[in-house]
């Protein structure tokens, strides 16, 4: 049986064009239609079509303070839009080393002090909206 | 025109060029570009010596 499945060994993520991939623990991206029924008295099954697309794309991040690291990087985006772009991996982008770039994502919450004693602190970020675009060349 | 000051953007000293969708206000903010200003001549015109 062929199986081919991916673990991230090395993705590349870039938050308004500053690349944090060495800060980042986890990344999700969510691409998301929403449903509208449209069903009618001649259909015996439910029938759905695509309504607005509702996209996010979460983010953990080591937190750190130094000059140009990730609180300088985020710390203003509270409020605002930005872009963000998703590798698999650093290579570059092909058939199968997607990018995904969501545009226009609206950050509207930071925690940035999120520690406990003994751990590396880390924040946890989620960016809703946007438009999300594939690219495979 | 902007510099690069973080790595993380590229090489430092080189122009970024933003693209599209890029916050800059918050790049400013957070140090990781710096705005270019002009850079005045040092030096002052004399006034022409009459002969």
């Amino acid at each position: 049986m062929a199986i081919s499945s991916t673990y991230l060994s090395n993705p590349s993520i870039t938050i308004n064009a500053v690349d944090l991939s060495d800060q980042c623990t986890s990344a999700v991206i969510n691409y998301v239609s929403e449903q509208l029924e449209n069903t009618t008295f001649s259909n015996t099954s439910r029938s759905f079509t695509s309504g607005l697309y509702s996209n996010t794309v979460t983010v953990t991040l080591y937190q750190s303070y130094a000059a140009t690291e990730t609180e300088a990087s985020i710390y203003s985006l509270v409020g605002t839009t930005t872009t963000l772009v998703l590798k698999p991996t650093s290579s570059a982008v092909g058939a199968t080393n997607p990018s995904y770039t969501l545009t226009g994502a609206f950050l509207s919450a930071h925690t940035p002090i999120n520690a406990s004693l003994g751990e590396l602190s880390t924040i946890d970020l989620t960016f809703s909206g946007g438009v999300l675009t594939k690219a495979v060349a | 025109m902007y510099t690069i000051i973080s790595p993380r953007l590229g090489t430092p000293g080189d122009q970024f060029i933003p693209e599209e969708g890029v916050n800059i206000d918050a790049l400013l903010d957070g140090g990781l570009i710096s705005t270019d200003t002009a850079k005045k001549s040092s030096k002052v015109k004399s006034e022409p010596k009459e002969q």
